[in-house]
């Protein structure tokens, strides 16, 4: 902030569009950022944009100094205020963005001369640049891509004459420019090293989406409103039936008072990692783009092994990641169906497993304990518990009453016999665990979509699910989905074929939409095949990616290799421009004689005799002929050809009349090398 | 060379002019002028081919340089009706057009043609008057007719306004705007004579005996012949890219406040025309262009940084020195 009283000369004044231009830009880059920025940020913003509109109009003044080291003091005590309040880390992302937003809006208020004209472009185009710090989607890009357009115009206006500001013909030139640059940003995008962060701030955290690591039941009904992608996965053989994916993500073995969460976590002093004996079987093989969940789960179909760096297999034969999931996350996964989990049960792994809340739920025990004694066999039991959900009157729904007490799986059970995967997953795991049979509720997502355009599985909130797991002696972990007792649909064709009326007024419009089928469903499909490609391909592209293909391209990959790349690149890139350049020149220029004629200029210049600009091909050829120590008579031959030809064309010239002006020139120029040897 | 049949010399066809009697007629109105204005065969010429052109004219000097003299002489020699409108601060646009005056007699109106119903109107200082005597004038040239009382009179065929001013900043001037300024073909300045022609002057003496004795040698019918003459001037497409490569400079470049106007394009390629008609030449060659293009442009042209708006000269000579006469 320095007021810049020196320049006010004409030269150094924004012209008047050109500022109107400018603060539609810095309106358009900031927009994206308005969903992580603080509803005061905003109102700075706009205040700043008043203000300028009104010195704009001549009816204020700008402010004085003492007001803006006031607006900056207050601006500073807002985003430290903001960190306590949000309970931001000092040097977040967020805190940082809003730091340079607040700036860049007081800049607005001081923006007088030309120079802080440029200073507002350039941060523009860095606003533009840490907007992809949050969001890398491809509506995002494209966004930006014009924004970075309009900021170019707007760089362009600047440049105009006072009198002739065009805002169409400087969009024309941005686009141009923009167009230009494109192949230089395709060749640093492939080959430039993405090198690791010399310092990193903490990335954005966000609120969490889709499941979590405790669960009541209840939570999963708020997922089914949301029809955001939770992850896309694509197989390398056929695509396996939407019915039989459980995509496993987090295990729930502990339960207090209605809430299941993960429990205790077994760590790697207890016992050595794990070893899969995967025997002969075959794997389905797939991958996984994972959205920013924030959490380090990952979600894999059973029984999964992780080929992807990075990720690694836990004890209840889940996937982890090493740091949470902050921006798009590819991973591969070898899934072995038949291998059976565990064979053996660990002792404290069956305490965990078996774990029940003491002194709650009475029916419930007095349940389990009657029908245990009718069927001693825990097959039996079990089956004995599915039936009872299909015979008795339960009911799914997304909308079920709420479970008030603390005896939730009695209330459920016996009571209210309404309610969706997680209170039929939980109710089952307890009763199971009440038998004493090992058993443990995991939390993912089941089915999935079929894009038919690019054959890649969707899988959105709204496909989230719970189901059980139980330990059978010989058959290890065994899924069981209590679910598909009560809503078989639900299962066989997805969330939609099981909703009754109410439960689908609870949908938002757009999911609804997509249930319907119709040309709208198309198109959203080929919109979201559209994302997809740009996820494997754009943002997908990391630095493992880039080495392995670099390692294709050029069996081997050096800094000394990767520099003439870039050269080369960068060299290819630039001669299309230029090549182009030339192109539009030289279409240009006409009568074949007259190109002629301005190479024989060029020629003679070499010489030491050059034409300029203005001389016509008869005032040029008199200076020569003066040059050449000949009378000018000698060469009015020449010329009164060579002017007919250009400038008095007949249809009868012949190609005589040419051929002897080419001819003439060519004389001369001899002569003229001739006449420099001598 | 001269045995190659499709070779031309310079004494057969360049020299080819469509009617021999126009050349003719032409030399002798140069020569004729000659003898009045001393010395300035350029200006001479220019105002010629801006006339040949059908175009007004602007002559722009000192007092007592020979404006008047000039504008006289080319209405006498080219034997056309002339009328002459001495500009004054308190003169009005009823002055120049006419009006009408109650006829005691017949019991009614009767238009009463002011000195504008003439084919030549010599406007002298131009810039003495008020604007809006000034827009009179100056849409009589636009339009080639005069409104007065509703009823719309047509100006004779042809019609030139050939009008003298002193430069803008002598004193009690209203300097004519630029939408204006755009509406004479050219503005040419006669300068100092040099100094043989000065001692002839001094040694001869007053000039307007010359203009007394000066005869006709064209009339009406002729000059209208000499205008169509030039119309079928042949500009090939290398001469018109030239001009277009002049116009585009004017506009793209930041020195110039603003371009040329089509009707500057325009002009400047028919003053180029007239201009080798005078040299007999029945098409145009890049040196007509250059040699019109500053009474042309100049008066049409401001540096971006000239608010005076007398820095036309040279941003003409930019133009010319800049722009490659080849494509």
């Amino acid at each position: 902030m320095m007021a810049i009283d020196s320049h006010t000369g004409v030269g150094s004044q924004i012209p008047r569009l050109s500022l109107a231009l400018l603060m539609l830009t810095q309106a358009v880059v900031v927009v994206p950022h308005g969903a992580h920025l603080s509803w005061w940020v905003i109102v700075v913003g706009l205040a700043c944009a008043a203000w300028r509109w009104m010195v704009f109009q001549g009816r204020w003044g700008f402010p004085s100094r003492w007001i803006k080291v006031l607006l900056v003091t207050m601006a500073a005590i807002g985003v430290g205020l903001d960190v306590r309040l949000r309970a931001l880390s000092a040097f977040s992302l967020e805190t940082a963005t809003a730091l340079l937003i607040v700036a860049f809006a007081l800049k607005l208020v001081e923006t007088r001369s030309r120079r802080d004209a440029y200073v507002v472009i350039f941060l523009s185009y860095f606003v533009i640049a840490t907007e992809f710090l949050f969001e890398q989607t491809m509506a995002i890009a494209a966004y930006e891509l014009l924004a970075v357009v309009l900021v170019t115009a707007a760089m362009v206006g600047l440049n105009q004459m006072h009198t002739r500001i065009r805002p169409l013909v400087s969009l024309r030139i941005a686009a141009t420019l923009v167009l230009q640059a494109a192949p230089l940003m395709l060749v640093l995008f492939l080959f430039f090293p993405r090198m690791a962060p010399l310092w990193s701030v903490p990335l954005p955290g966000g609120a969490q989406t889709g499941i979590t690591d405790r669960v009541t039941p209840g939570d999963i009904a708020v997922l089914t409103q949301s029809d955001e992608i939770a992850f896309r996965v694509v197989f390398d053989g056929p695509i396996p039936h939407p019915r039989a994916l459980y995509w496993r993500g987090i295990v729930y073995s502990r339960y207090d008072r209605g809430t299941w969460s993960v429990g205790p976590q077994h760590t790697a002093a207890h016992e050595p990692p794990l070893q899969l004996d995967i025997g002969t079987s075959t794997p389905r093989r797939y991958e996984v783009l994972l959205e920013p969940t924030q959490g380090v789960w990952l979600f894999a179909l059973e029984t999964p092994v992780p080929v992807s760096p990075g990720v690694e297999l836990t004890r209840d034969y889940r996937l982890v990641a090493d740091e949470p999931v902050r921006s798009l996350f590819r991973y591969r996964v070898d899934s072995f169906a038949d291998y059976v989990a565990d064979r053996s049960l660990p002792d404290w792994l069956e305490r965990r497993e078996t774990q029940i809340a003491r002194g709650v739920n009475p029916r419930a025990v007095r349940f389990a304990a009657e029908l245990a004694a009718r069927y001693p066999n825990k097959r039996d039991y079990l089956d004995a518990l599915l039936e009872r959900i299909r015979v008795e009157p339960y009911r799914y729904t997304l909308n079920p009453p709420r479970l008030s007490s603390d005896d939730d799986i009695d209330e459920f059970w016996f009571d209210t016999r309404a309610g969706f995967c997680s209170h039929y997953a939980a109710a089952f795991v307890y009763l199971a665990r009440l038998a004493g049979i090992p058993a443990r509720m995991v939390g993912g997502y089941q089915g999935g979509e079929i894009n038919p355009l690019t054959g890649h599985i969707v899988v959105r909130q709204y496909d989230a699910h719970a189901w059980a797991e139980v330990w059978l002696e010989d058959a290890g972990w065994v899924r069981m989905d209590p679910t598909a007792a009560v809503a078989p649909q639900r299962i066989e064709q997805g969330l939609d074929a099981a909703l009754s009326e109410p439960d689908r007024a609870t949908l938002s419009a757009l999911t609804a939409l997509r249930f319907g089928g119709s040309k709208i469903a198309d198109l959203m499909y080929w919109f979201e095949s559209l994302e997809h490609r740009w996820n494997v391909w754009v943002v997908g592209y990391d630095s493992d990616r880039q080495y392995h293909y670099l390692r294709q391209l050029l069996g081997g990959v050096s800094p000394v290799k990767i520099g003439l790349v870039m050269l080369a690149g960068g060299a290819v890139s630039l001669a299309l421009v230029a090549l182009s350049l030339f192109w539009r020149r030289r279409t240009q220029s006409g009568h074949p004689l007259e190109r002629t004629f301005r190479h024989f200029g060029k020629a003679l210049g070499r010489h030491g005799m050059p034409r300029a600009p203005e001389e016509s091909p008869r005032a040029f050829l008199a200076r020569v002929a003066q040059w050449l120590d000949k009378p000018a008579s000698d060469l009015m031959p020449l010329v009164e050809s060579l002017e007919a030809l250009l400038y008095n064309p007949m249809p009868d010239q012949s190609r005589h009349q040419r051929r002897f002006v080419e001819r003439g020139l060519r004389r001369l120029r001899l002569e003229a090398a001739l006449r420099n040897r001598n | 060379m001269k045995s190659t049949p499709a070779v031309i010399t310079p004494s057969s066809s360049s020299t080819t002019t469509p009617d021999g009697s126009f050349a003719t007629a032409i030399d002798d109105v140069i020569a004729r002028l000659s003898v009045v204005l001393l010395g300035k065969h350029l200006q001479i010429r220019q105002s010629l081919a801006c006339l040949l052109a059908g175009g007004h004219l602007l002559i722009e000097d000192l007092p007592g340089m020979g404006k008047t003299l000039l504008s006289q002489a080319l209405a006498k020699v080219l034997g056309l009706t002339h009328s002459r409108i001495q500009f004054t601060s308190d003169i009005l646009p009823g002055d120049i057009t006419g009006a009408s005056i109650f006829d005691r007699d017949a019991g009614a109106f009767r238009f009463v043609p002011g000195p504008i119903f003439a084919e030549v109107v010599l406007a002298d200082e131009v810039n003495r008057a008020t604007p809006k005597t000034q827009s009179a004038l100056l849409e009589a040239m636009e339009e080639r007719q005069v409104t007065v009382d509703g009823e719309t009179r047509p100006l004779p065929q042809p019609f030139y306004v050939i009008a003298t001013q002193n430069p803008a900043t002598q004193t009690g001037t209203f300097p004519l705007p630029e939408s204006q300024l755009d509406r004479f073909l050219m503005r040419i300045e006669i300068g100092y004579p040099d100094p043989d022609a000065e001692r002839e002057l001094l040694k001869g003496g007053d000039r307007r005996v010359a203009l007394e004795r000066l005869a006709p040698c064209m009339n009406r019918e002729s000059l209208i012949d000499a205008q169509a003459a030039v119309e079928r001037v042949k500009a090939s497409d290398p001469l018109i890219d030239y001009v277009q490569r002049l116009v585009q400079f004017s506009r793209q470049e930041s020195e110039f406040a603003f371009g040329l106007s089509p009707r500057g394009a325009l002009g400047l390629l028919k003053s180029a025309r007239a201009w080798a008609l005078i040299h007999r030449r029945s098409h145009v060659i890049p040196e007509d262009v250059q040699a019109v293009l500053p009474a042309v442009v100049e008066h049409r042209l401001r540096a971006a940084a000239d608010f005076s708006g007398h820095g036309g000269g040279a941003l003409a000579q930019k133009l010319l020195s800049n722009v490659d006469v080849l494509g």
